[in-house]
């Protein structure tokens, strides 16, 4: 047993996370040709536009949808559909908890992919100042509220039906997730209605963006996805958790330098052992950068599942610079 | 106290006063003790080579002298250079530093100074081409410019006051890149991601040799004493850092062959002493010397001439230059828990933290005289232990040999009240 | 032959060029556009042009989604006439004989329903499984010495999204022709087509003419689109007859609609000679008649732009790109200015 709890410990969880994420990747996106489908209330953008391959669908789409009702029939007998389809997501979510995002989520995995190309070119990722990242860590609350009061509005006659689903509409999913099984049809611009033009020049100008803001800034539309925001805000009760041992830490701060979304807390904070932060993707990058034993632990339904070691630090930190084997 | 170099220019240098005070301290480390670890031989020896015979250790290439753990060495190597720690524990420098310094500043920086101002510096480590000043406490920063009078070509590498925030963390990455820039000057090197690499490997090796030494200091009975290990990590100040590794790997292959034998180094029942605040260093090792002679044993540090030097490790995410440089300025900032910083919590929760894993019965606070912060902070850390149930044991004292039989008398009184404490428990 | 009334108004209508030529290619048959009795299923009574349903809801889906508990209802409505939307309910001829059949997932051999009633009830029927249901409305009347027989068919989906894959698969693999139906037209299925598949316009939709389930080479084959614009082509030696589903929907830009529901009508035609009764009166020779209608949708192509697409999103990326790139390069931020460069 010990053993075994070593032997986690000191994996080499970058690569493991390659290929997990790739697993996961080719389950969601390719899964639909093997016949798998793992229903359509996945907390993750498994995007159902990429009609052919998917092997699952992303919770966002068909809530939009299901909001967008006509409100008789929304306050009525579909509630309950709603709330079901409710009741769902919150099971796979609470499974995983955001290890959703850092573990499965295809965008994630593909903005993790253009981040590798960027490293390969030996072009240094952009950090946003800690007053940037205030501001902007709102904006996903800001998307998330919007695509639940639009599709509202569209059920209630406000808007037209050409908003349906706005958060689609926007999502850089949409354009690159069915690139992967050669479905183009999403890098257009739709001409039939005056919002139909606005929303699809939209989605195009922010999908150009999300292929530029990946490859500067690491996990750039993580900080704006309004899945992360509906996560934060259910995550009390998840399985997976991440937790910290605030009188271990040295307050190094190595977590914080591991940190795909610059979560500052991660280092600085020593009071609360509940330490995931609402843009945290819980991909544990900072429990393999963390040297103190114990610091640091990924825990599932309270078991201890990863655990920060100094051994594993050590052997996962020796990998760049050359100790593979140290000299006698 | 006329000219003091004129009397060691008169005598052989290992006849002089200043070879026997390091003689006497090694003497005492080496021969007081039964079952020294064979593979000590290696710092005694370097030890009395550099300190009592005064041979030279100088080492090839471009030599940088630091005054604080705050200068990254990963840099100084990476542009093939070599740093030097300059911190002196000799009393003789002390005394000599002390026409610099006001009377009642701290011994440290007076040795560094005197040691500084002399023409065969001891350790002889050869003709300094750059002295790094962290803009750390009070007297080191105002020693700049006297280094400076001296001579020497000084660096002052700019520390932020406080380290908290991120606006002090970007300052101190921008301080770090700068001294970047200054050693390619120096040297005339290009820094690369690969010769960068290749320094912090060479550092991380040494660290990890460190820390497998420190955790065996958590094993009770001991495996190791306190005194052998601060002449260890005092040997890191000037030795060739991969003789030096290899040396540590020795001992701790020793040590594990100990623990496997079920060897102790000390009684079973000894006190088991955290040791914290102003650092000691070689030859004044007096404060943890005493303890270990009066029947207690040091398993574990809180101070910048070992723990804080060597124990906190470098996490990369993207092995780009900037990211590394930036990365190791974060390494030397963000873990820091020297006094001089407004906020000393972190220091605190080391320290509580330290005394819980290595099941500690009690600290010593060693302050030298002069040495203000650590005076400062003395009130608060004495507080949070006693909450948490261990007795702290405050040292004001400097290189002077005469408060030790003094000092004897308060640690002996220190080890014996825990003792009762320990047989009224059980 | 006789001058067509269709074909008359047609060609002042149109507009492409490309359409009258592949239009005139077609020979042209006399088919009385009074007599021609097909099932539809918008009521003539709605306004032109209406969009499939408000509810955004696909073709083809079960009316109601939920409003009233029990199975789904489809409600279908036998018209009469040729142009898809002048077609008026077809009126109840005394001498007519009648025969309604209905084919759902359970029963694919089919069972009588009473037929249609007068007018606009139309016919209804309930869709209890998921599938394809098909109605078949046989009309038979004699015409002096000639029986004209008339089958008017109708194929409607029942799917729900959350159906089992089983299901899809199964509806889409039983089998579509009924084997004792006197005449009828199946509709071709494009490659990779679903359950949830539209027609759309631009798109080359082929159909089989069929006689107690074997192809009938030579029949004459109409296609009439939305707008009335028709054209004839003789089926071939499998029975089947090509069209292009024409785009005829060119309303102002204000005014599209991309879930525009337009209704083709297919009819084909043959003559045979054969002798029999029909209510105890002679006949000679039987003039056989299928029709089925369907519906077709804008293609995406006509509204949506890839030049546009890409160049707007090309335009964000490079923008953004060289925005940060400049930054970079230009920016004196505090504490940033320095950058250490290996070459340098």
């Amino acid at each position: 047993m010990k053993r075994l709890k070593d032997a986690i410990d000191g994996v080499d969880l970058n690569r493991f996370r390659i290929w997990f994420q790739l697993a996961m990747f080719v389950l969601l996106v390719y899964g639909g040709y093997l016949a798998i489908n793992l229903g359509n209330h996945l907390p993750m953008f498994a995007c159902g536009f990429n009609q052919e391959g998917r092997g699952g669908i992303c919770y966002l789409m068909p809530l939009q949808h299901q909001l967008a009702r006509p409100w008789p029939q929304l306050f009525g007998m579909a509630s309950l559909g709603v709330l079901t389809g409710f009741g769902i997501f919150w099971l796979w979510f609470i499974f995983l908890n955001k290890g959703w995002c850092g573990y499965v989520c295809p965008l994630g995995t593909i903005q993790d992919w253009i981040t590798a190309l960027r490293r390969r070119l030996g072009v240094r990722y952009a950090r946003y100042t800690q007053d940037q990242f205030r501001h902007l860590s709102r904006v996903k609350y800001v998307l998330l509220a919007l695509m639940i009061l639009i599709p509202l509005g569209i059920g209630g006659g406000w808007f037209s039906r050409d908003m349906g689903t706005p958060f689609c509409l926007i999502c850089p999913a949409r354009m690159v997730l069915p690139l992967f099984t050669g479905d183009l049809s999403h890098l257009t611009v739709d001409f039939s209605s005056k919002t139909a033009v606005a929303m699809t020049v939209l989605g195009m100008l922010i999908t150009g963006l999300f292929l530029t803001g990946a490859f500067v800034k690491k996990r750039f539309f993580c900080f704006f996805c309004p899945m992360s925001a509906l996560h934060y805000l259910i995550s009390r009760p998840a399985l997976l958790k991440l937790r910290k041992d605030g009188d271990k830490c040295t307050r190094c701060g190595d977590c914080y330098r591991a940190c795909d979304m610059e979560i500052k807390a991660i280092a600085d904070d020593v009071k609360n052992a509940d330490i995931m932060a609402d843009d945290c993707i819980l991909c544990l990058k900072c429990v393999a950068a963390c040297p103190e034993p114990g610091a640091l632990k990924a825990t599932f339904a309270t078991i201890t599942i990863f655990e920060s070691t100094e051994a594993g630090f050590i052997k996962r930190c020796q990998k760049g610079i050359g100790l593979d084997q140290p000299k006698r | 106290m006329t000219n003091p170099n004129a009397k060691t220019a008169a005598l052989p240098y290992n006849r002089s006063r200043q070879a026997r005070e390091a003689e006497t301290m090694l003497d005492h480390i080496t021969d007081d003790f039964d079952d020294n670890p064979p593979s000590m031989a290696y710092f005694y020896d370097l030890f009395r080579r550099a300190y009592c015979r005064g041979e030279s250790i100088e080492r090839e290439g471009v030599r940088v002298g630091t005054t604080c753990i705050h200068a990254p060495e990963e840099l100084i190597y990476a542009f093939g250079a070599t740093p030097v720690r300059l911190c002196n524990g000799s009393y003789h420098y002390d005394q000599i530093g002390a026409d610099f310094m006001p009377a009642k500043s701290c011994s440290l920086v007076k040795a560094t100074l005197g040691m500084l101002s002399s023409e065969n510096a001891i350790p002889k480590t050869g003709k300094l081409d750059l002295i790094v000043n962290p803009t750390t406490c009070d007297q080191k920063k105002k020693a700049s410019a006297m280094m400076a009078g001296m001579g020497h070509s000084v660096y002052e590498l700019e520390l932020p006051p406080a380290k908290e925030s991120e606006q002090a963390r970007v300052y101190w990455q921008r301080s770090v890149r700068e001294f970047a820039v200054r050693l390619r000057q120096l040297t005339g090197k290009k820094l690369t991601r690969k010769n960068l690499m290749a320094a912090m490997a060479k550092t991380s090796r040494a660290q990890v040799a460190f820390r497998t030494l420190h955790n065996f200091r958590r094993k009770a009975p001991s495996l190791i004493l306190g005194k052998d290990v601060f002449l260890v990590t005092n040997a890191y100040f000037f030795d060739d850092i991969d003789r030096w590794t290899d040396a540590v790997e020795r001992l701790n292959a020793e040590l594990a062959q100990r623990e496997k034998d079920g060897f102790c180094a000390a009684q079973k029942k000894a006190p088991r002493i955290l040791f914290t605040g102003s650092p000691p260093v070689f030859p004044n090792l007096k404060l943890p010397l005493v303890i270990e002679q009066s029947g207690g044993v040091v398993v574990a540090d809180e101070t910048c001439s070992a723990n804080r030097m060597l124990y906190d490790m470098t996490s990369v995410d993207e092995w780009l230059l900037n990211n590394m440089v930036d990365s190791l300025a974060d390494k030397y900032l963000k873990p820091c828990t020297c006094p001089i910083f407004p906020n000393n919590d972190d220091r605190i929760r080391r320290l509580l933290d330290l005394a819980k894993s290595f099941a500690v019965d009690g600290v010593v606070y060693q302050t030298f005289a002069g040495c203000q912060v650590y005076e400062m902070e003395q009130r608060s850390v004495a507080e949070a232990l006693n909450k948490a149930g261990i007795v702290m044991l405050a040292v004001e004292t400097d290189y002077s040999p005469d408060d030790l039989g003094q000092l004897t008398t308060r640690i002996e009184a220190f080890l014996e009240s825990i003792k009762t404490r320990k047989r009224k428990a059980t | 032959m006789n001058f067509d009334p269709i074909m008359g108004r047609m060609t002042h209508r149109f507009a492409p060029v490309l359409l009258l030529v592949s239009l005139a290619s077609g020979p042209v048959t006399a088919l009385e556009g009074g007599c021609v009795l097909w099932i539809s299923d918008t009521s003539p009574m709605r306004a032109e042009g209406a969009p499939a349903r408000r509810g955004g809801g696909m073709g083809g889906m079960p009316m109601g989604g939920g409003m009233h508990s029990g199975p789904p209802m489809k409600r279908l409505w036998l018209l009469s006439g040729t142009d898809p939307q002048k077609a008026a309910f077809a009126r109840g001829d005394a001498d007519a004989s009648v025969e309604t059949l209905l084919v759902t997932p359970s029963k694919p051999e089919g069972e009588s329903v009473p037929p249609p009633g007068e007018g606009h009830r139309g016919l209804v029927f309930e869709m209890p499984a998921q599938g394809f249901y098909r109605v078949y409305v046989t009309t038979r009347t004699l015409q002096e010495r000639m029986l004209n027989l008339n089958v008017a068919k109708a194929e409607v989906g029942n799917f729900g999204h959350d159906g089992d894959e089983e299901e899809h698969d199964r509806a889409m693999t039983a089998p579509r022709a009924l084997e004792n139906a006197a005449i009828e037209i199946v509709r071709e299925r494009q490659p990779k087509e679903g359950p949830f598949s539209q027609v759309r316009s631009g798109t080359e939709q082929s159909f089989i003419v069929l006689r107690k389930g074997l192809p009938v080479p030579d029949a004459r084959v109409r296609f009439v689109s939305h707008q009335g614009w028709s054209k004839e082509v003789t089926s071939d030696g499998q029975g089947r007859a090509r069209f292009q589903v024409v785009r005829d929907y060119f309303p102002p830009w204000g005014e599209f609609q991309k879930r525009f529901k337009a209704t083709y009508l297919v009819i084909a035609e043959f003559d045979a000679t054969e002798a029999g009764n029909h209510k105890d009166q002679p006949y000679t020779s039987v003039r056989y008649q299928a029709t089925l209608s369907g519906s077709y949708y804008p293609s995406p192509e006509d509204y949506r732009s890839y030049a546009w697409g890409l160049g707007v999103g090309l335009l964000a990326a490079l923008l953004s790109g060289v925005a940060t790139y400049l930054y970079r390069r230009r920016r004196l931020r505090p504490f940033q200015e320095v950058r250490l460069d290996e070459k340098a």
